[in-house]
């Protein structure tokens, strides 16, 4: 405290004490000369000092008002009144900190939210002028996108839209690890193919070096170039240490040699939000993209620049008709309906789905009720502040303080006050965003360690003082309405005032109940969704089962079987390990979103029902015959894949009941699939149905099961179509385990770094982690929202506890007085609940329509409960109902054990 | 009337330096008595006139040995004295003429 106020008395005294001083001799000299005067026309000393000192006027005031002209004069009054401040919030350091650490649980939530928020919907792309850019796809008759475009294609909109100045296309797959050889191994990386207008197009050029030579007329990469790579900053400087003498170095990708011709700037991604670093491979045109056939012309995926002056409007009316003239060069009537349609979006917003917004916009909007909560629940502890300190502000008032001056003051303890709470609140912040690191990864590909940026401290400067207003200008109206006379009169309790501003203090205790009520709604309601998400059926077994993704550069077994050669080996060393009960080969495992491997039918006629089942599409997986043994799902009819099944065995596939249902159009007997062609594996081999399996969920627990197709690992050779496909694509290895899945691990580890080093760092998860994973979006609202409620009902029930233990404590006397005239103890305890209950059924009764209204919001993420279940909402008002009289039953307490004999002679 | 105060001082000032004692001084006298200015006028519009740069402060030594601080007049001050006196001649002229001019016949 002498600390503060030293400092305060420094601070002004350096500024101004010289200045003041200089005042006070050149006040003296003017009397002294006019004493001097009035001595020369004969006075007396004592009657000139007293004559000069009387036309002199108010010394002090003069000194006063002169100060006021002074330059930095209001900062001498702001260094004063902060001094003030702090020695008053100092003297009360329990209100001051239960202040502080409630603004701080606000305004951190709050300011979390913003920075997630932020950083997903309202980042600016690292591109220039990125407004401009967007994204061409072609669309079926029905609206259903088409992955990519062939060149054929993009070659006509680029040349025949006045509405685009640039058309880049690429070849990019989120899901495939390219390996670049480095002298100790291979770095994992993800290599799209660009064309060469690409870099041209987003408008950013390489900080090192130069970008691809463009073809002429195409806008791919001019074939001199076609063993040319671009290194993001990122490899450049974790692989290469960020050397100049990188380029015209030979790297190797995928076992492909290419030279390095430019780095792009820090910062730079495209596409955004991968996973691992990226290089840029040139994408060369060949003879497969002059054709339109499908299955033959590669696809590419097409980003693209609007002419300066046009509108996203323009381009798309313009592609409109140029996309009409192209489907004419179909000549297939059934992919050319495929493509009959455009579709143009602005590229910033395919980044971000519709669903992740409003899952976004409802959490901040929790964030910010709990913001508003803090707020009234620290105006409420302001309020009863005020009603304490009314003698000292009348005091001040008498001592010439105006009411502006003294508005001022409590102003500004509510801005330090505030001040305070946002900066323990950041704090709170970056703690938050470190404890759901990994949701956020998983739910909105942010991969890079998340921290407030200047926008948001820009934003939490705003919220501050918002803060700031919101809790000390009801306190200030009070203070400058305040009478001051009868608030100095000795003992006199305030009454007339103070009933006001109980009321006011009850309205706010209602407020908060309120709030909370609606945010633990929502957290109840998440909650629920997740216990039922957890509940669904899944069709397979998910405890004890281990998951390895086997990332492995496949282009080192070119020409040979990396089943035979590779993978069956491991899975029969795993087989053989103690504990292990089952191990199998599988493409992806369920629910596992790494990989989306999707099948449809070709066409065997034009016969309607040969149309309908080529537009089935399904989900397509490789599994080992080990596969049921480690999942453990039912067959509806025929069998599974066994031993017998081999690459020189009659080739065989599985499908799922929904399959089935998907196939005939009609609820068949399943059984009737079974010996029906529906694929081939290669040239000689159609592959025969031999059994349908059990549906299970493939997706998410919320997403109702899809059509399959599984076909069996051992039949597949480097002959069949598929093997291609898959490559570069991690094979997943699962493991049954008989105990806790730990303790097999590192033999598992061991196993695979012998089988081959590259295998050494594959990566390891659970099925119950997969699991989990995918109630991702519904899991980090649900943990974010049992924080927010917390909170809210930690403050709620602090709120109406400092209410009525306030009340109590004022009503002393009055209590006394009861008990004293013959009052039961129970009637004064009655007295307080009845006041608790009235304040609890408003609150409860006003929060539950709010929470009627403002669930609506998070339709999006429930499963299986209504945004308006009765239960929820039964279940938190019983829960807020039980909290709000555990915190009256101490003040009641107190209430009815007042001696009335103390109460009385208190005062 | 607003700046006649700041004027009255800045029309002290032209005769010589003076400090706020001589400044008082001499507008009484100029008055013919009538005038008393009050120190709470005076000394905070001395030190306006000063943030304002139109005058500047010394400290010098009276005849009487009496340290004061004497305000003289700055350029800047020179040229405001000069556009306060218009103002206020054209004030005074359209003050006058409304109060003792006659109506005019109106041309109609």
């Amino acid at each position: 405290m002498s600390f503060w106020r030293s400092w305060g008395w420094w601070f002004g005294h350096g500024l101004f004490e010289r200045r003041k001083d200089e005042l006070d001799e050149e006040i003296r000299a003017h009397i002294a000369m006019d004493i001097q005067a009035r001595m020369e026309r004969g006075q007396s000393l004592k009657e000139a000092e007293a004559a000069a000192r009387l036309e002199f006027g108010n010394e002090g005031l003069v000194r006063d008002v002169t100060h006021g002209q002074w330059r930095w004069n209001w900062l001498e009054r702001l260094t004063r009144d902060l001094a003030y401040a702090i020695r008053v919030l100092h003297r009360s350091r329990g209100f001051s900190i239960s202040v502080i650490l409630t603004l701080a649980v606000g305004v951190g939530s709050a300011c979390a939210m913003f920075t997630v928020v932020d950083r997903v919907l309202l980042r600016s792309l690292p591109y220039k002028e990125p407004e401009k850019l967007i994204e061409i796809q072609e669309a079926g008759a029905k609206g259903a996108l088409q992955y990519g475009a062939p060149y054929l294609d993009i070659h006509q909109w680029s040349e025949r839209s006045p509405a685009l100045t640039q058309v880049a296309f690429f070849n990019y797959n989120r899901v495939r690890t390219y390996f670049l050889e480095e002298s100790n191994g291979a770095a994992h990386v993800n290599a799209p193919a660009v064309s060469g207008n690409l870099f041209a197009t987003l408008g950013v050029a390489p900080s090192l070096g130069r970008g691809f030579v463009v073809k002429k007329g195409s806008g791919a990469v001019d074939p001199q170039d076609a063993h040319a790579i671009i290194l993001s900053d990122t490899v450049w400087r974790t692989t290469y240490n960020a050397q100049d003498s990188v380029l015209g170095k030979t790297v190797r990708v995928n076992g492909e040699s290419y030279s390095v011709i430019g780095v792009m700037p820090r910062g730079f991604s495209f596409p955004l939000g991968t996973e691992l670093p990226l290089v840029w491979t040139p994408l060369v045109l060949g003879k497969t993209d002059a054709a339109r056939e499908h299955n033959v012309n590669p696809n590419y995926q097409v980003i693209a620049r609007l002419r300066p002056g046009t509108d996203i409007n323009q381009a798309n009316a313009e592609l409109k008709v140029i996309q009409a003239d192209v489907a004419k060069a179909y000549t297939d009537p059934y992919y050319r309906e495929d493509v009959s349609g455009i579709s143009v979006q602005h590229y910033g917003d395919t980044l971000v789905t519709d669903k992740t917004q409003k899952a976004l916009m409802a959490l901040l909007g929790a964030s910010a009720l709990l913001w508003l909560i803090a707020c009234v629940n620290v105006t409420s502890l302001m309020l009863a502040r005020a009603t304490a300190r009314q003698r000292e502000i009348a005091v001040r008032g008498a001592l010439g303080a105006s009411r502006w001056q003294i508005v001022q003051q409590l102003l500004l303890e509510g801005l330090l006050l505030s001040g305070c709470g946002s900066l323990c609140g950041l704090g709170l912040t970056v703690a938050m965003l470190k404890l759901f690191e990994h949701g956020l990864a998983t739910q909105f590909s942010i991969h890079e360690p998340l921290m407030p940026n200047l926008p948001v401290l820009a934003g939490l400067l705003g919220l501050t003082i918002a803060s700031a207003l919101l809790i000390s200008v009801w306190p200030a109206i009070g203070a400058a309405r305040a009478q001051i006379e009868p608030a100095l009169r000795q003992g006199a309790p305030q009454q007339g005032a103070g009933r006001a501003q109980h009321r006011t203090r009850a309205l706010l205790v209602i407020t908060e109940i309120a709030l909370s009520l609606t945010l633990l709604v929502g957290c109840g309601l998440l909650l629920r969704t997740i216990y039922a998400l957890r509940h669904v059926p899944l069709g397979f077994r998910t405890e004890h089962v281990i998951v390895a993704q086997m990332t492995i550069p496949s282009y080192k077994f070119a020409g040979r079987n990396m089943t035979t050669e590779l993978y069956q080996p491991i899975v029969d060393k795993v087989n053989h390990l103690p504990g292990v009960e089952a191990a199998s080969l599988l493409s992806q495992a369920p629910m596992d979103h790494t990989v989306n491997m999707e099948f449809s039918l070709g066409r065997a006629s034009n016969a309607a029902d040969d149309v309908r089942r080529s537009t089935i599409r399904a989900e397509f997986r490789a599994v080992g015959p080990e596969m049921q043994r480690v999942y453990g799902f039912p067959m509806v009819r025929g069998r599974f894949f066994n031993e017998q099944d081999t690459a020189t065995s009659q080739a065989v596939v599985l499908v799922n009941r929904a399959f089935v249902k998907a196939y005939y159009g009609d609820e068949r007997d399943p059984g009737a699939i079974l010996g029906e062609h529906l694929l081939s594996l290669d040239k000689q081999r159609h592959a025969q149905v031999v059994g349908v399996f059990e549906d299970e969920r493939q997706v998410s627990a919320a997403a109702p099961p899809r059509p399959e197709v599984e076909v069996c690992i051992p039949q597949i050779t480097p002959e069949t179509g598929f093997y291609t496909g898959a490559e570069g694509v991690a094979m997943d290895l699962a493991v049954r385990t008989e105990q806790s899945p730990s303790t097999i691990l590192p033999e598992l580890r061991e196993v695979m770094r012998k089988a081959s080093p590259d295998l050494a760092d594959s990566k390891f998860t659970t099925m119950d982690q997969i699991v989990e994973d995918t109630f991702g979006s519904q899991r980090l609202a649900a943990d974010l929202l049992e924080i927010f409620g917390g909170s809210a009902l930690f403050l709620c029930v602090a709120g109406i506890y400092g209410l009525l233990a306030y009340l109590v404590a004022r009503r002393t006397r009055e209590m006394g007085l009861r008990i004293a005239l013959g009052a039961q103890r129970s009637d004064v305890m009655g007295l307080v609940l009845r006041q608790a209950a009235w304040m609890l059924s408003a609150g409860l009764a006003l929060g539950l329509g709010l929470a009627y209204v403002t669930t609506q919001g998070l339709k999006t993420f429930l499963f299986e409960v209504k945004s308006n279940d009765p239960w929820t909402m039964a279940a938190v008002t019983v829960l807020l109902l039980i909290g709000g009289l555990a915190a009256s039953w101490l003040p009641a307490r107190r209430a009815a054990g007042v001696d009335p004999m103390q109460a009385l002679r208190a005062e | 009337m607003q700046g006649t105060l700041a004027m009255l001082i800045l029309r002290t000032l032209q005769w010589g330096p003076s400090h706020g004692y001589g400044i008082v001084q001499a507008l009484r006298t100029q008055s013919g008595e009538i005038l008393q200015l009050e120190t709470g006028s005076l000394y905070p519009a001395l030190h306006r006139l000063e943030r304002r740069g139109w005058v500047s402060s010394d400290w010098k030594q009276t005849e009487s040995n009496q340290c004061a601080r004497c305000y003289s007049l700055a350029v800047a001050g020179r040229k405001e004295l000069r556009d306060d006196l218009d103002r206020w001649k054209q004030m005074v002229d359209v003050i006058g003429r409304i109060l003792h001019g006659e109506p005019e016949g109106g041309e109609a």
